[in-house]
């Protein structure tokens, strides 16, 4: 909210004698940041952050009350004038009690507009003025004492006022010329034809002050914030009345803020009050609150004397009595965020300022917790893959139903994971894979130039049930473009399917994936963290003997069919194989050219035996050529 | 004394430094070797047949000529050899020789996501003094999103407008900060609170709000909620855990501030503010010339979230705080665009994410 330092200054002198950034430290100690300084129609304004449980702060008179209690200085008087209440013109009829306290007048208005320096004050707190008086002077009291009131043509009322619950069915037409359809949830303000206003909220078009309007009949009420803020919101009607209604006005304001408004008509344009008049009463206070000096100590993180602590209270408004080391506390009309010991141990630390708050390391009660398995299965996936050369991603968790499509399991509806109220509808659908999203990100990189592309992204999964959406953290990786060619030692070659396959295995990823062809040349695969293997309880695994005898290798060259599964191969040559000695089989080389027979290719299978003795030649031998018939039964040759 | 000699032997011999010179390898040289003094018809052999044959007295005098010539041969053959020699071997030095300004093959290098690294760092910090880190689901409930956080039934967070929600599930929504990990947690541990001695984590995580994607706001961002229970905690266990933590990120000349500010869930409440570590606290346009930059929210855990858990407010009491990383992430690298975080390009990650 915007508060004008002038007028901040005829609510508290003191405050004259701060420097803006003075005032604006005052204020953040408090817990109002200043959040910018501007200088509006000539004078210096701040833009003071109000916090939503700070409602009777809403005014100059609730900022300049803070600065009062702060600086111990005090607030200037109320100039309320003297009305002297009489018998009512017209009933006014209280019907709920969302609204115990009613205050009115009415004024015939003579001649006369509102003075230049309150329009001046008003266009400053960007509320542009009227001009005319009734409604001029209502919004100036309400910017600077927060209470929200309403002037009504009083020669447009028919009959009774009522303060009621709506009708269904009723409707009023606002201020802002919008009809609006009543529930029994509305309160308003009613005479004998219907709804007049909508309480606390705005007025009704009918009922309107214009420049024709001869005779005012004026509204300071209260009205409970939860039924204020229903209402607004229910019409998506959020106006200055509603905002301060809404937080908690001050009821002990309503007579109060009357007699304001009738002393500003009668100067500004020779309005005579007819009468003066309040149907209910100010409602009682909420229970006092007892703090305990031991709450408060324990609070505070040291010892705050009683009598600081009362006197602090004091100077926010409270009635305080203290009895042994309890204080009994009864807030001021205006605070109604003051409910607990909680709440009133912060009032004195605030008033005392944060500053004095001592630091201390909170003690250990008992022994800390380890960090959980899957976090740090997480943190080392996360680390060996950056090692590898990738990229951790962070995307969004919702996608376009086309992309989602893309990747998702059929019995994984979006239906069940869609959103009621998206950003957009690209952003509709919570994903049931990572790769939409990796892939379009991959791409994006080739496009702009990257040669290649090393992503992954650790983020949940959605699976619909109907329970709602399951989370499944997930892990993709996509891979892509041109593998080295950037020295004089890696020559270049594009990435293939084989390359993801191998870095599965790196990650330890039980059986193998499916590799995804994302685009030309841009692969990918996902797998469920669950999936993976826990990292081990044991520092280091249990020894395992190994032989110190030298291995033996051989390397047999095989012509086979382009067609001839290696999983096949590898199977038929391991079983023809003595289990105990061999380390390992494998294909160490593809060859495919075309100087090989056609529809052949050459494998260079590679075996490496160890024994717990020597191994002599002739043994091997033996071991190979067997490995090389049970080859030659699948149609491989040797190649020459 | 040459009349005695072939004339074209004189010749050769006197072209002989010639051609030497030009033996631009060993074998050009094993050549010109193998005319001048090899063991077949080489010019050394005809030499030698000529004096066998060479009348008696004119054998004394041309056995020195044919011997000088011999050995002036072998003498420029054996130097001329030395020096190919040494050149070869020159070459080869240089074949094998590295030179390390050439760019060497470059091991692959990945990166953490700079929000990720921050988190970690987080934890790292906090690790020291007993927290650790409690997770919960992004899709939440009303109940742990809001309600077991004090936060009333009508506010408006809880409007569409600001929430997103499920549209099979009304009562499910996309949390909105990572504070239903503080009811899960508390709901979890009240039974065996005292045997455990109170509780401390972190919960890092990823939040959502409905906000249009622009260059401070996102739709999905990140927090670090920090929460502590135990016996007679206050606001200096705030103060402490804070100090230390943020000095442990900002360095140990960081001081903080505490402002009352108000979040339903703690009570009292307040912001912290670090002193700016990009100029320490001199004035910058990172802290707007204050010297301080707002770093995070916190309080003590409000009464009503203790006693929604099942634990006790009368004898527990606790600490919360909750960070942005985003916006830390971005004061501290003075990113100027929060898309640029999840935009993905390699070269920002490369550059803002290493390894850690």
């Amino acid at each position: 909210m915007w508060i004008e330092r002038k007028v901040l200054a005829q609510e508290i002198l003191a405050a004259a004698a701060l420097d803006t950034r003075q005032l604006c430290e005052v204020l953040a100690a408090l817990g109002f940041p200043v959040d910018g300084v501007a200088t509006l129609e000539g004078t210096e304004a701040l833009d003071v952050d109000i916090t939503a449980n700070r409602g009777d702060a809403m005014s100059h008179r609730g900022i300049a009350r803070e600065l009062a209690a702060k600086l111990k200085q005090p607030l200037a008087p109320i100039p309320t004038g003297t009305v002297s209440e009489g018998e009512a013109l017209l009933p006014v009829r209280l019907e709920a009690e969302a609204c115990p306290i009613y205050a009115t007048a009415v004024l015939e208005l003579g001649e006369g507009v509102t003075p230049e320096a309150t329009q001046s004050f008003l266009r400053a707190l960007e509320a542009s003025p009227k001009r005319l008086p009734a409604v001029d002077a209502s919004n100036e009291l309400l910017l600077r004492y927060g209470h929200p009131t309403h002037a009504f043509d009083a020669d447009a009322i028919r009959g009774a006022v009522t303060v009621r619950w709506a009708k269904a069915g009723e409707t009023l037409v606002t201020l802002d010329g919008v009809i609006r359809n009543l529930t029994k949830l509305d309160l308003v303000i009613a005479d004998e034809a219907g709804p007049i206003a909508l309480a606390g909220v705005m007025g009704g078009d009918s009922t309107k002050v214009t420049e024709a309007t001869r005779r005012v009949l004026l509204e300071s009420a209260w009205f409970e914030p939860k039924v204020v803020r229903a209402t607004a919101r229910r019409h998506g009607l959020h106006t200055d009345a509603s905002h301060r209604f809404g937080r908690g006005a001050d009821p002990a304001m309503a007579r109060v803020a009357r007699d304001l408004l009738v002393a500003r008509l009668q100067a500004w344009c020779q309005a005579k009050l007819i009468g003066a008049w309040t149907a209910g009463a100010v409602p009682a206070p909420a229970a006092p609150v007892n703090l305990d000096l031991p709450l408060l100590a324990r609070v505070a993180g040291e010892a705050v004397p009683l009598e600081a602590a009362r006197e602090a209270l004091v100077r926010l408004g409270c009635a305080v009595s203290a009895a042994g080391d309890r204080l009994c506390i009864a807030p001021p009309t205006w605070r109604h965020d003051l409910a607990i010991a909680e709440d009133l141990a912060e009032e004195v630390l605030r008033l005392r300022g944060y500053e004095h708050i001592p630091s201390v390391l909170p003690p250990m009660e008992g022994p800390p917790e380890h960090l959980a398995p899957a976090y740090l299965l997480r943190q080392r996936v996360a680390r060996r893959l950056a090692q590898l050369g990738f990229h951790q991603t962070v995307t969004y968790g919702f996608i376009s139903p086309e992309a989602d499509a893309l990747f998702a399991a059929p019995d994984n509806p979006a239906a069940g994971r869609t959103l009621a109220n998206p950003l957009g509808y690209e952003y509709s659908v919570l994903r049931a894979s990572l790769l939409p999203s990796l892939k379009a990100t991959a791409e994006q990189n080739l496009r702009q130039g990257s040669r290649q592309v090393q992503l992954f992204e650790l983020a949940p999964t959605y699976r619909s049930t109907p329970a709602g959406p399951r989370e499944h953290l997930t892990l993709a990786a996509v891979w892509g473009g041109v593998l080295g060619g950037e020295d004089y030692l890696s020559p270049a070659r594009a990435v293939l399917e084989a390359d993801l396959a191998g870095l599965a295995r790196d990650l330890d990823i039980p059986g193998l994936p499916v590799i995804h062809r994302l685009a030309d040349g841009l692969f990918g695969f996902e797998v469920e963290l669950d999936a993976l293997p826990r990292p081990q309880d044991r520092i280091i695994p249990v020894f395992r003997p190994f032989s110190r005898f030298p291995s033996v290798e051989r390397d047999l060259s095989l012509l086979v069919d382009l067609s001839q599964s290696y999983a096949a191969l590898h199977q038929a040559m391991t079983a023809a194989l003595p289990a105990e000695s061999l380390l390992e089989l494998r294909c160490v080389d593809v060859f495919r050219h075309k100087s090989l027979p056609e529809g052949q290719q050459a494998w260079l299978l590679r075996m490496r035996f160890q024994a717990e003795r020597t191994l002599v030649g002739d043994e091997v031998d033996g071991w190979v050529s067997a490995a090389l018939a049970a080859a030659e039964s699948l149609g491989a040759k040797l190649r020459a | 004394m040459d009349q005695l000699l072939p004339p074209e032997i004189v010749e050769a011999s006197q072209t002989f430094p010639a051609a030497l010179a030009a033996c631009g390898d060993l074998d050009a040289l094993l050549r010109l070797k193998g005319a001048f003094v090899g063991r077949e018809a080489s010019h050394a052999t005809r030499l030698m047949e000529l004096l066998k044959t060479a009348p008696k007295e004119q054998k004394r005098e041309l056995g020195a000529a044919v011997n000088g010539l011999k050995q002036q041969w072998e003498e420029g053959l054996k130097a001329r050899q030395a020096e190919l020699e040494a050149a070869k071997r020159k070459l080869g030095a240089l074949a094998a020789a590295w030179d390390p300004a050439l760019p060497p093959p470059q091991p692959p290098r990945g990166a953490l996501h700079p929000l990720n690294r921050l988190m970690d760092r987080l934890v790292d910090v906090f690790r020291p003094m007993g927290f650790h880190v409690e997770e919960g689901p992004e899709v939440e409930t009303e109940a742990h999103n809001f309600d077991g956080l004090n936060i009333p039934e009508d506010h408006p967070a809880k409007a569409s407008s600001d929430t997103f929600y499920l549209a099979a599930h009304p009562e499910l929504l996309l949390r909105t900060h990572t504070s239903p990990v503080q009811v899960r947690t508390l709901l979890r541990v009240a039974p065996d609170l005292a045997a455990r001695g109170g509780i401390r984590f972190l919960a890092p995580g990823r939040v959502y709000r409905k906000d249009e994607i622009d260059p401070t706001h996102s739709p999905m961002f990140h927090q670090v909620e920090g929460m502590l229970v135990g016996h007679g905690i206050g606001m200096q266990h705030l103060k402490g855990t804070l100090e230390y933590a943020l000095r442990a990120l900002f360095g140990p000349d960081t001081e903080i501030r505490l402002r009352p500010s108000y979040f339903p869930f703690v009570e009292p409440g307040c912001e912290v503010d670090v002193s700016c570590p990009l100029c320490g606290a001199k004035g910058c346009r990172v802290c707007k010339g204050s010297g301080w930059v707002e770093i995070l929210g916190a309080g003590l855990i409000h009464p009503n979230v203790l006693a929604y858990a099942g634990i006790d407010p009368g004898e527990w009491s606790g600490w919360a705080f909750g960070m942005g990383v985003e916006r830390m992430a971005m004061m501290l690298s003075q990113t100027p665009d929060l898309r640029l975080f999840f935009e993905n390009d390699q070269r920002f990650l490369k550059a803002m994410g290493g390894l850690d």
